[in-house]
């Protein structure tokens, strides 16, 4: 066995990325991880002879033989993927699936994400289909998610990721790996301690524990929000007395 | 058996033959690389005895530790962590600790018997205009999550090759300690020593692993529950703990 290495004064390497005969025969391999799929790819400056395939978080994925190995990702897309998740269903409990956007996306993406458009007493001009299909995501969210932090003085808040979050726990989807177009994928299974501490070990807001920034400076608001939450608590918790009794 | 293509003579120690996995950390935030030489060195790891049991897999001689204990430990030693007994929730050292600028730049692992590529991945290095724009936690660099298929767990003899780049300061006894448990017990311990790599240099070296047959019964358990089969990676220069990274995996083909 051989090896060669071939550097330039530099030290960037020059040889070009070595594909094994044996892999001219293997099945057509798909890089499979949470990344941006391209058709035509930019070649590397220090590997002129190999195109480059995928990329995760500064990575790129040169060669994955889906026979053996179907998604690799890294902490900070677990991340990232965590709080999209978050945002983007609000724990509704809606699967968004691939990121591609599919036609009438623009829909699921809209009302998946309620808490990304503020409240505003203006009427946004929306195609009528667009229109039903985020009132019925909508009535979903909220059915799904109770703790909806509503518009305070036209500021909408966000609901930040908790451990109860369905997605922090190990799901029942199947499917293909991460790399499949599904970055959903990646988070089966819960995330490590050593992210989630990280996180909340160097985060200087108070989100993690839901709470808001302004807490500090708008207390009052505060309060309010959460006698809000409290009273819709209560009569959630009535409403489902109720349907046990019948 | 192994082979070396440089006047630098590595030595590789495996502490535990039932693996199933190889060790595949080496992720940290990328730095420029200078590059004056390049060191190729293949190692393989001999095999020992497969008589005992995973649930035994104790570094024989080495006392048993704790994180909480090590943690509070100013230097970290090879013996500390060869006393852990399961995985640990806490990096045990921070990204700064990596005062020798240590940049994995490249990871490849084959199947030596049929010399197929299962996987390689590259980092490029990131400008230094970029590399304080990051929003997250450097520590996520750290951590990296691997989705097998079950096919996996039934390859023999695995290469890992893995290209790392050094900064100015010359590395004295350069080692590598790996750890795999499953369901909180320790499947297997890697001790590589990559011993000196000169300032500034680009360095490549291949660890063949001899991989035993598992039983039906634990290939089942790992596939059964994906992510529980987890790894500490722990990295050593003059056996002071420079570096700590993690990665976790499932078997299931990500179904």
């Amino acid at each position: 066995m051989s090896l060669k290495m071939e550097m330039d004064v530099s030290g960037v390497s020059r040889a070009p990325i070595s594909v094994l005969p044996a892999a001219a025969a293997q099945p057509a391999v798909e890089a499979k991880a949470t990344l941006k799929p391209e058709v035509e790819r930019p070649r590397c400056s220090s590997t002129p002879c190999s195109p480059i395939k995928s990329t995760v978080s500064g990575y790129q994925i040169l060669h994955m033989n889906s026979n053996y190995l179907v998604g690799f990702t890294t902490g900070e897309e677990l991340l990232k993927l965590a709080h999209k998740w978050s945002g983007g269903t609000g724990g509704s409990g809606v699967d968004v699936g691939s990121e591609k956007p599919t036609a009438g996306a623009g829909a699921s993406v809209a009302s998946a994400c309620p808490e990304a458009f503020p409240a505003s007493p203006l009427r946004r001009p929306l195609d009528v289909g667009l229109h039903r299909a985020s009132r019925i995501y909508k009535a979903k969210s909220r059915y799904y998610q109770p703790y909806d932090i509503p518009a305070i003085n036209g500021r909408r808040r966000r609901r930040m990721p908790s451990s109860g979050d369905s997605y922090l726990r190990p799901t029942g989807l199947a499917g293909a790996g991460v790399g499949s177009g599904e970055p959903s994928k990646a988070l089966h299974g819960p995330l490590p301690l050593c992210l989630l501490r990280g996180k909340r070990a160097h985060s200087k807001s108070l989100d993690y524990l839901n709470l808001d920034k302004m807490n500090l400076r708008e207390p009052a608001a505060d309060t309010e929000v959460l006698q809000y939450q409290l009273q819709h608590l209560t009569l959630r918790g009535e409403r489902v007395f109720t349907r046990n009794k019948t | 058996m192994s082979y070396s293509y440089t006047s630098r003579e590595a030595v590789c120690n495996s502490q535990d033959a039932s693996s199933a996995s190889v060790s595949l950390n080496g992720h940290s935030s990328c730095s420029a690389s200078g590059g004056i030489e390049s060191n190729i060195t293949i190692i393989t790891c001999p095999s020992q005895s497969d008589a005992e049991s995973p649930a035994a897999m104790k570094v024989k001689g080495v006392p048993v530790t704790r994180e909480e204990e090590l943690i509070k430990n100013s230097v970290i030693t090879p013996e500390d962590v060869l006393g852990l007994q399961n995985i640990t929730t806490n990096y045990l050292c921070g990204p700064e600790n990596n005062v020798h600028n240590i940049d994995f730049t490249r990871f490849k692992i084959r199947d030596m018997e049929t010399g197929t590529v299962l996987f390689e991945i590259t980092k490029p290095p990131v400008p230094e205009s970029a590399r304080n724009k990051r929003d997250l936690d450097p520590s996520t660099g750290r951590f990296v999550r691997y989705q097998f298929t079950p096919a996996f767990l039934r390859l023999r003899q695995i290469g890992a090759t893995v290209e790392f780049t050094v900064g100015d300061m010359p590395i004295n006894n350069f080692r590598m300690i790996e750890r795999h448990y499953f369901h909180g017990q320790l499947l297997k311990s890697f001790d590589f020593e990559f011993g000196f790599c000169i300032p500034s240099s680009k360095n490549t070296c291949e660890h063949i692993y001899e991989l035993p047959p598992l039983s039906d019964d634990i290939m089942q358990q790992m596939i059964l529950h994906p992510y529980e089969t987890q790894s500490d990676s722990f990295y050593f220069v003059d056996n002071q703990l420079v570096m700590h990274n993690k990665a976790d995996y499932s078997y299931n083909g990500g179904a």
